[in-house]
């Protein structure tokens, strides 16, 4: 009985909504609006939203449709964090607000604002036009129609996850890189890049990738892990990203990118060494023109304080490096082994 | 006196040699041994993974099993070391035919991945293990006169499905360590967001951008110092600060510390002695 009335006591409260806002046909500048509304347990913040929007201000502005967390339209920062406003229950946010009771509404990141909470989409939609995100049939013209296109259950696990991406753009407004370059690629559209790309069905997937590999692509990804922590979906993001690098790797002519020869400078490394090999590394991936312009004066710094590396002859190899070294090479015959099992 | 195997980071062995001279230092004052594993090699620094996975497991496997064949967990002062070789340990514990297929390599060196010891960071075997009252109880020289800025980097906390120590998004270890060493902490929003480190040769101007922000803010706030529990964070934000902060257009300047000179500051070790001149920024 006292845990009931307690909890009866503990379901209701006022709450505040600090609520971003701008109109940039109006306001020079943006501010916040506070909103103090009674709440019960168990409502999200997308319905305290609507209640405000309804009962107070109807100028609040927001993106919203299905309300259940499957569309993707109501993505928003809450309290700091981008996530759907839907599928967040304003009880779990109070404990994490800066202020106690006020909850912090703001826009997504990384996007054009166009208003209030509103954030652009277009850009988003253009890079996934830029990649062709889209399954383009690798069937005969003349078959399509008569003929069906068979997913077997193993292929489809390979990117069943990601096609559970509802494009809400939390990873968007999350991505570290994308804040640095508006340029970058963005985890969303490696996802839906990578889920096409392994798509048996497709026929676009070197044209896809080799676009993938150029500037402002997958090899700038800063392995943040942003994305894949702010997934609404729980979508392991990076290892879509990392899927599409191993591919990129594996296929001939894309090799020739400064992300790539810096990762395979590790798998070089570790077979020689057991050890990375630091000094060479930014010639290895940019070549000596790029090293010398761009750090020769931090190498200066370096020496000074002796921080430099050592040169390649003085980096001591791990204790038991010819065994391991035989083992390493043992892996290396087993995944050739498999690579012609896979290719059969 | 608890003992560990300790893995030895590529960077700690030639670029930032202080971290693990410090360590030296002061373990035993806090009653822990790190043993050096000599024959650990490098994790492959979350890119041997998807060059090939099938080599990223068996580098891995075998830098646990020196651990294990110690009889004593793995521990690890380089946030991506640890998110590497945890984030190896979790596939190779979740598939007896991977675990099976690096046993059999690895049998000719004596070695066996069983998945019995674990792999920690440094910093969480100073607060689980030695805890913080003890720790508390060692300082000689409290850093009340510091306001601390602490930056945890990206691969303590995130993937938190592989880490799991620390709420990604709102992490409290190290600001728990830096109190119980009589140091301040400021508000620091950026403390768990990223250094830039990972692309920082393939796309230099969006890194420094990243690691602008993070010092921006800790100068702002008019940190004394950043502390990082990560060497390579700490390759960034003090090798790369200068040029970080000029293309921000940002005048001014801010010390970085690694968690394990702050430790030694702490427990009454000289700058000199912790290697905190090596620096770049002073």
């Amino acid at each position: 009985m006292t845990v009931s009335s307690e909890q009866h006591i503990e379901g209701k409260r006022d709450v505040t909504f600090r609520v971003f806002r701008l109109n940039p046909q109006v306001d020079s500048k943006p501010y916040f609006d506070d909103y103090t509304i009674p709440v019960e347990r168990g409502i999200t913040v997308l319905r305290a939203l609507n209640y405000i929007k309804e009962n107070i201000d109807a100028s609040v502005s927001y993106r919203v449709f299905c309300q259940a967390g499957i569309c993707g339209s109501c993505g928003m920062r809450i309290n700091g964090i981008s996530k759907l406003a839907c599928t967040t229950q304003v009880w779990d946010e109070l404990p994490k607000c800066r202020e106690a009771g006020i909850i912090k509404i703001e826009p997504l990141r990384n996007l054009p604002l166009l208003k209030d909470l509103i954030v652009d989409m277009d850009p988003l939609v253009g890079k996934m036009k830029h990649y062709r995100n889209w399954v383009e049939s690798s069937m005969p013209e003349p078959e399509m129609g008569k003929k069906e296109f068979l997913v077997s259950e193993e292929e489809f696990s390979r990117y069943d996850k990601a096609t559970d991406c509802i494009l809400c753009a939390s990873c968007v407004s999350e991505c570290s890189i994308l804040r640095a370059n508006k340029e970058y690629v963005s985890p969303a559209v490696l996802l839906k890049s990578y889920r096409m790309n392994v798509d048996t069905r497709d026929s676009l997937h070197d044209v896809r990738l080799a676009e993938l590999v150029q500037d402002h692509g997958v090899w700038d990804c800063t392995h943040c892990y942003r994305c894949q922590e702010t997934c609404v979906k729980n979508i392991p993001i990076m290892e879509a990203i990392h899927g599409i690098r191993e591919d990129a790797i594996e296929c001939r002519g894309l090799k020739d990118t400064a992300g790539a020869k810096h990762a395979e400078a590790f798998m070089s490394d570790i077979e020689k060494k057991g050890k990375l090999v630091e000094a060479t590394l930014p010639f290895r991936t940019n070549g000596v023109a790029w090293t010398v312009k761009n750090l020769l004066p931090m190498a200066v710094k370096m020496i000074l304080k002796r921080r430099t590396p050592p040169p390649p002859p003085l980096v001591k190899s791990s204790k038991g490096m010819k065994q391991f070294r035989e083992e390493f090479r043992e892996m290396t015959e087993h995944v050739k082994d498999d690579h012609k099992t896979h290719n059969k | 006196m608890k003992r560990y195997a300790y893995y030895l980071s590529c960077i700690n062995e030639s670029m930032t040699k202080e971290v693990d001279r410090s360590i030296a230092l002061w373990q035993k004052d806090l009653g822990i041994e790190l043993v050096h594993l000599h024959e650990s090699t490098c994790c492959g620094g979350s890119n041997l993974d998807y060059v090939s996975p099938k080599h990223f497991a068996l580098v891995n496997a075998r830098n646990i099993a020196h651990a294990e064949k110690m009889g004593l967990d793995l521990v690890v002062s380089c946030n991506t070391c640890l998110m590497t070789i945890r984030s190896a340990k979790k596939k190779l514990d979740a598939s007896p035919e991977l675990r099976a297929e690096v046993n059999e390599i690895l049998k000719k060196e004596g070695l066996e991945y069983r998945g019995t010891s674990e792999v920690r960071h440094l910093l969480w075997v100073l607060i689980d293990d030695v805890g913080l009252e003890a720790i508390k109880s060692k300082v000689k020289v409290p850093l009340s006169k510091f306001r601390i800025a602490p930056f945890y980097g990206c691969h303590i906390l995130r993937p938190s499905t592989v880490l799991g120590k620390d709420n990604p998004l709102d992490p409290s270890s190290l600001d728990q360590l830096i109190e119980a060493l009589g140091g301040k902490t400021i508000p620091y929003r950026h403390k768990n967001r990223c250094c830039g480190f990972h692309t920082l040769l393939v796309a230099e101007e969006e890194s420094l951008s990243v690691a602008a922000e993070a010092l921006g803010e800790a100068i702002e706030e008019k940190a004394d110092f950043i502390v990082t529990p990560c060497p390579l964070c700490h390759t960034v934000l003090d090798g790369y600060q200068s040029k970080a902060l000029k293309q921000a257009q940002i005048h001014s300047s801010i010390p970085v510390f690694h968690l394990s000179e702050m430790v030694g500051l702490a427990l009454g070790y000289s700058p000199k002695e912790l290697g905190i001149k090596r620096h770049i920024v002073s």
